[in-house]
């Protein structure tokens, strides 16, 4: 489903005249098949973050390719990009990203809005989708009247209106409580099961990992070990935390 | 995007700062109402103007005086003339007036009418010439007439016509008694002439120009003729009683009705005025004196256009001055919405999308000022030619002519208002939507806009 091949990426810092270059992700290779959930940990600075961004199409890669759905998508111009992203990825964040003005159920609607589905058949989909997240009670709720958990719901939500074949998560529980984490979780696994979604899911935390098919780390800007085994990962997993935690 | 929801996502936006919207609204307005209203005195001007030369005149009408006599046998407009007139391309019709020569003292249920002139025409060639009734309608069958909108007016002592005027529509239907005046065997006779009333002419355009005409067609005025057996009924004129040879040797002197007909009063009509010129050259080639209100307003007109683009000049800068509002809200709109720009960008909004909501609501701001500009400009234009005549005849003690109009406001100026200011509000709306398309949806999402 995803493919990255050689990919590296560095930052460049500074005034122009003095710029710095900054190395973030050393050519790396990694590939995601269709209806698995990946984790990517690793330590705080590690590179997670810029190798979603580049999955996602905000930040272009250095140097090598990426594939995503059989396409190529790293010559992709902006415009073509968004309408790409709009096709194939649901995106879930770690601080929600909701739109402040509008309703729970507009930032739901959004997606459906930008593609351009008609009322009727917008407001079938969006009130499915609030019904199946549990949230459909605070509809016309604007993101400041909603709890944490509620938020990650309507922004799950939001990521799934569209059924998108990929949904990339970059520390979608980092802001919730442990029983708000648990219902999301639960809810990513459903719907990997259940629609064979694949979800790419940025983790500091375990309990996330654990859900996850297989999990890669990154360790300065490389690949650190890849293993298909979900048991033995989050053995290992836990074996590293146990060792010396890289929480931040 | 579908538009409706592009207009959805305009009008949320709008309700965020509805003081800041309705400032630059205004201000655009402002500057539109200034725009339409400094036109609209040209507009007005010009139409004043041209109202005065024309008065009921068409300004599609070419006036035929007469012929060259180095070209032609006789001055007059004969029959031939007519035809040839009509026979040119973009001709709408060719209408003359032959003023009967004799009073035949009118009279109605025994009452006589004060007439001016009896009139013979063509009414089918007036009809196309907009030959206008304010009642009842044209002649159709023989002795039938139409009269002037003021016939029944009364003149008092001094000449001048009492206030009141009676309807005239109320004689349509009437029977008019024509008292033909011949001679037979040297005396003087008279023969009645039944006719009906079934039209009044139009009020003329001008306070002072009254109509007390009547106007017969073509028959009639054959019958007329054939009584006194000479042209539009002419009858010669004796100092003193004539002995019947004289009255006969008159008489043959006269132009019988079996002659050629001299027409009077030619007027040819295009089909619009801008074929005037054509005709007009093309009869004069041809040795015809004439003279057209298009050749006289060519220049007033050339004047005016003139000074309209002046004033429009000038008044777009006014709207381009309320620009600077719109820009100013549109960027500070933009800021403010940055963040949500951002995540609209980051799950997938094309920026094309993101650049047409804002340049649509920049658009509907120039829109709105446009329109509110417009109807505060009627209103201005409504009230200047209503109060400024009443003022001028207050502090300068001059007379403007009735109707005279200071500022007219045709609808194409008010369009092309709104052009303009949709135009400018698109400019001005230019590069905020391509900032709002530039926003870098990593910062946005980090909070950093
Ligand atoms: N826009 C940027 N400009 C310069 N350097 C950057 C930029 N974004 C990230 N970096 C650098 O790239 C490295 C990796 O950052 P990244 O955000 O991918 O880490 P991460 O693994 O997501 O960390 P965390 O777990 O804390 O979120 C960091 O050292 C950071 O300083
Ligand atoms: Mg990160």
């Amino acid at each position: 489903m995803i493919t990255m091949m050689g990919i590296s990426h560095q930052f460049k810092i500074g005034k122009k005249g003095k710029e710095r270059i900054v190395p973030v992700l050393h050519d790396i290779d990694l590939s995601v098949e269709k209806g698995e959930i990946v984790a990517i940990v690793g330590r705080s600075g590690s590179g997670k973050s810029t190798l979603l961004n580049l999955m996602s199409g905000y930040i272009r890669p250095t140097a090598g390719e990426i594939k995503v759905a059989g396409r190529m998508v790293t010559k992709l111009d902006e415009g073509a990009w968004a309408d790409f992203r709009l096709a194939h990825y649901g995106f879930i964040f770690q601080n929600f990203q909701l739109i402040s003005s509008m309703t729970a159920y507009e930032n739901v609607e959004l997606p459906l809005v930008l593609k351009g589905v008609g009322q009727s058949e917008r407001r079938k989909r969006v009130e499915k989708m609030l019904e199946n997240v549990d949230i459909a009670a605070f509809a016309s709720h604007y993101p400041s009247e909603l709890s944490g958990g509620q938020q990650q719901r309507v922004s799950v939500a939001r990521s799934l209106v569209l059924e998108p074949p990929i949904v990339l998560a970059d520390e979608p529980s980092g802001s919730l409580d442990s029983e708000n984490e648990k219902s999301l979780l639960t809810m990513i696994k459903q719907l990997n099961h259940e629609l064979g979604i694949t979800f790419v899911i940025i983790t500091h935390d375990d309990q996330v990992a654990s859900v996850a098919h297989r999990t890669i780390r990154l360790q300065d800007g490389r690949l650190a070990r890849q293993a298909p085994l979900v048991s033995v990962e989050s053995i290992k997993e836990t074996f590293d935390l146990a060792k010396g935690g890289h929480h931040s | 995007m579908k538009f409706g929801d592009q207009l959805r996502f305009v009008r949320q936006n709008m309700k965020r700062n509805k003081t800041r919207l309705f400032m630059t609204v205004l201000a655009t307005a402002m500057g539109c109402a200034f725009l339409t209203v400094l036109a609209s005195v040209g507009f007005g001007l010009q139409q004043s103007m041209v109202e005065e030369i024309t008065g009921d005149r068409l300004v599609t009408e070419i006036t035929i005086y007469g012929k060259n006599p180095d070209k032609f046998d006789t001055q007059g407009i004969q029959n031939g003339d007519i035809d040839y007139f009509q026979s040119l391309p973009n001709v709408k019709a060719v209408t003359y007036r032959n003023y009967i020569q004799q009073y035949m003292d009118p009279s109605i249920d025994g009452n006589p009418v004060n007439v001016n002139q009896r009139i013979g025409m063509d009414f089918e060639a007036e009809k196309q010439a907009g030959f206008g009734l304010s009642a009842g309608r044209l002649p159709e069958g023989n002795n039938e007439i139409v009269i002037g909108y003021h016939i029944r007016e009364v003149m008092d002592e001094e000449g001048r016509p009492s206030s009141e005027l009676p309807a005239a529509s109320e004689w349509v239907g009437k029977t008019m008694t024509l008292q033909v005046s011949y001679y037979e065997d040297g005396e003087l006779a008279k023969k009645p002439l039944e006719t009906v009333i079934v039209g009044v002419a139009e009020q003329p355009t001008k306070e002072w120009n009254r109509d007390r005409n009547i106007y017969m067609g073509e028959e009639m005025l054959t019958q007329i003729e054939a009584i006194t057996g000479t042209q539009l009924g002419e009858l010669p004129y004796f100092e003193v009683a004539p002995t019947k040879e004289q009255v006969q040797k008159l008489i043959e002197q006269l132009p019988k009705p079996t002659g050629e007909r001299q027409y009077q009063d030619v007027t040819v009509v295009a089909e619009n005025a801008s074929k005037v010129k054509g005709i007009a050259e093309k009869i004069r080639e041809q040795g015809y004196f004439n003279h057209s209100i298009a050749d006289e307003l060519k220049q007033v007109n050339m004047l005016f256009t003139i000074m309209k683009i002046g004033l429009i000049f000038v008044g777009t800068i006014a709207v381009l001055i309320a620009s600077i509002g719109i820009f100013n809200t549109m960027t500070m709109a933009v800021t403010e919405r940055a963040q949500d720009i951002g995540i609209m960008k980051a799950i997938g909004a094309h920026p094309s999308v993101i650049r047409r909501v804002f340049l649509l609501e920049s658009s509907l701001i120039g829109l709105f000022g446009a329109i509110i500009g417009t109807l505060v400009s009627y209103a201005i234009s409504f009230a200047v030619n209503a109060g400024l005549p009443i003022m001028i005849e207050v502090l300068m003690e001059e007379t403007l002519p009735a109707d005279f109009k200071f500022s007219v406001i045709p609808p194409y100026l008010a369009a092309l208002t709104c052009v303009i200011a949709l135009g400018v509000a698109l400019i001005s709306g230019q590069r905020p939507a391509r900032r709002a398309t530039r926003i870098d949806v990593l910062s946005a999402l980090r909070r950093e806009v």
